[in-house]
């Protein structure tokens, strides 16, 4: 444990290139897959939370399931839809970064989702009434929810990134771990897991936890900050 | 001003039927009852944020109303910019907080208020915007003496200088009797009686007001 440990850290100072590659992919990977998953997720967990309207609830509770989706379930989908027989082989996104994000975004935006629809349906009733109450029109109550919930929408950004870098099953079947390419810091410590490199495996782990850790301290300062 | 008969129902069971009203302007009507006797939910209907049974207003569309909801909602904001929502300019938005004596909290983010502090703010808000009828659901219950009969004076003045009539939703009798030209009692979701505030809320006609006289206020 204590030579793999040595070995990490030796690995991480000495800038080794694939180490690296692997970093930049699961930047690239994570960070475009939380944003995409906030911009979809964040308008329809407004609308979801406070609009009234005959089957909300039943919508409510299909995204609830979603939110519990399988990743490997989700990777199957994906694969079976973009592999070469599917009806979007033509496209070739298998085993690319590209359909990696958009196994996260599917599987990240229920979750960014129900959370704003949680908050929102709790102060919905009382913005919308305030608001009615002094004449302003649907647009700038929209807006007026929309800025109440600043606080709770950084926390689901923290949820989104956290589940996108950690993921690893609907990433590892529709991007194949494949070296240079596809490979991110979850399926690589499998990975080296797998082939017995413990070292490069810690490095990887170390990383992820540093980075998590840096990703969380940013996202809170500036929480902090706009809610001051 | 007339409003239209209305009722609203939840889960079966109607908790208001008002018949329909003649408001007068430049006049303050109390509404008075126990609670759950639909006091709130009257208003709500009034307010156009609540829909009566059976779809329809409970009052014409044409008409400007202004709204203080039961619990008093601070927006994340300063206080200031909370009153400016209504649209009613800086200069009266100042005057207001000055008057309601919160204008040292004006750059205060209004989240961080106490209860009374934040029910003068929403008062202030719905106070510096002109309208035609004015529902106030027991703006000054979490407020302490000194700035209820501030509000008070603040609510009769925007009374006569606007002309527009206003609804005072309240669980305090002396204050519906120090403010109210006419008063409505409401008894288990019905109008149960309604006339000028001399007579309802002193000396009623109908047995359940005299009780609620003499339990609340003692009449």
């Amino acid at each position: 444990m204590r030579t793999s440990l040595q070995k990490a850290l030796a690995l991480i100072l000495s800038g080794d290139r694939e180490l690296k590659n692997i970093l930049w992919v699961t930047a690239r990977m994570s960070l475009s897959s939380s944003l995409i998953a906030l911009l979809i997720g964040v308008p329809l967990g407004l609308w979801l939370g406070s609009a009234r309207f005959r089957g909300r609830q039943a919508l409510v509770v299909v995204n609830r399931t979603l939110m519990g989706m399988p990743p490997v379930v989700c990777g199957l989908l994906l694969y079976m839809l973009f592999s070469g027989v599917g009806p979007f082989g033509k496209w070739k996104l298998l085993f690319t970064v590209d359909i990696m994000v958009l196994a996260q975004v599917l599987l990240i935006t229920p979750l960014v989702v129900g959370n704003l629809e949680t908050f929102v349906s709790g102060v919905a009733q009382p913005v919308r009434e305030t608001a009615r109450g002094l004449g302003l029109g649907a647009g700038k109550t929209f807006l007026l929810l929309a800025n109440e919930c600043v606080y709770p929408i950084f926390s689901t950004y923290l949820l989104a990134f956290a589940r996108a870098i950690a993921e690893v099953g609907a990433v590892s079947m529709v991007g194949g771990a494949i070296a240079w390419k596809t490979n991110v810091m979850t399926t690589a410590i499998m990975q080296y897991t797998n082939r017995g490199d413990f070292s490069l495996g810690v490095a990887l782990g170390m990383i992820l936890m540093a980075v998590s850790l840096l990703v969380n301290i940013a996202v809170s300062l500036l929480q902090r900050r706009l809610s001051r | 001003m007339k409003t239209n008969a209305c009722a609203k129902t939840f889960g079966g069971r109607t908790v208001l039927q008002a018949p329909a009203l003649e408001l007068a302007p430049g006049r303050i009507c109390a509404v008075v009852g126990a609670n759950g006797s639909g006091k709130s939910t009257f208003a709500r209907l009034l307010a156009g944020v609540l829909p009566p049974d059976g779809g329809g207003r409970a009052l014409p569309p044409s008409v400007k109303v202004g709204y203080m909801p039961q619990k008093s909602y601070a927006f994340r904001m300063t206080t200031r910019a909370n009153i400016l929502l209504s649209g009613g300019g800086p200069e009266r938005a100042e005057a207001l907080m000055e008057a309601l004596q919160i204008g040292h909290l004006a750059r205060q983010r209004a989240t961080g208020l106490s209860g009374g502090e934040t029910a003068k703010m929403a008062l202030a808000r719905v106070l510096s915007r002109p309208c035609e009828l004015l529902i106030l659901d027991e703006p000054t219950a979490s407020m302490d003496m000194e700035s209820a009969i501030l509000s008070e004076g603040l609510i009769q003045s925007y009374c006569r200088e606007t002309g527009c009539a206003v609804l005072l939703i309240t669980h305090d009798l002396q204050q519906a009797r120090r403010m109210a030209g006419d008063a409505l009692f409401f008894f288990r979701g019905q109008l149960w009686e309604q006339g000028p505030a001399a007579r309802v809320l002193f000396s009623p006609e109908r047995p359940e007001t005299r009780r609620f006289l003499e339990f609340y206020g003692g009449g």
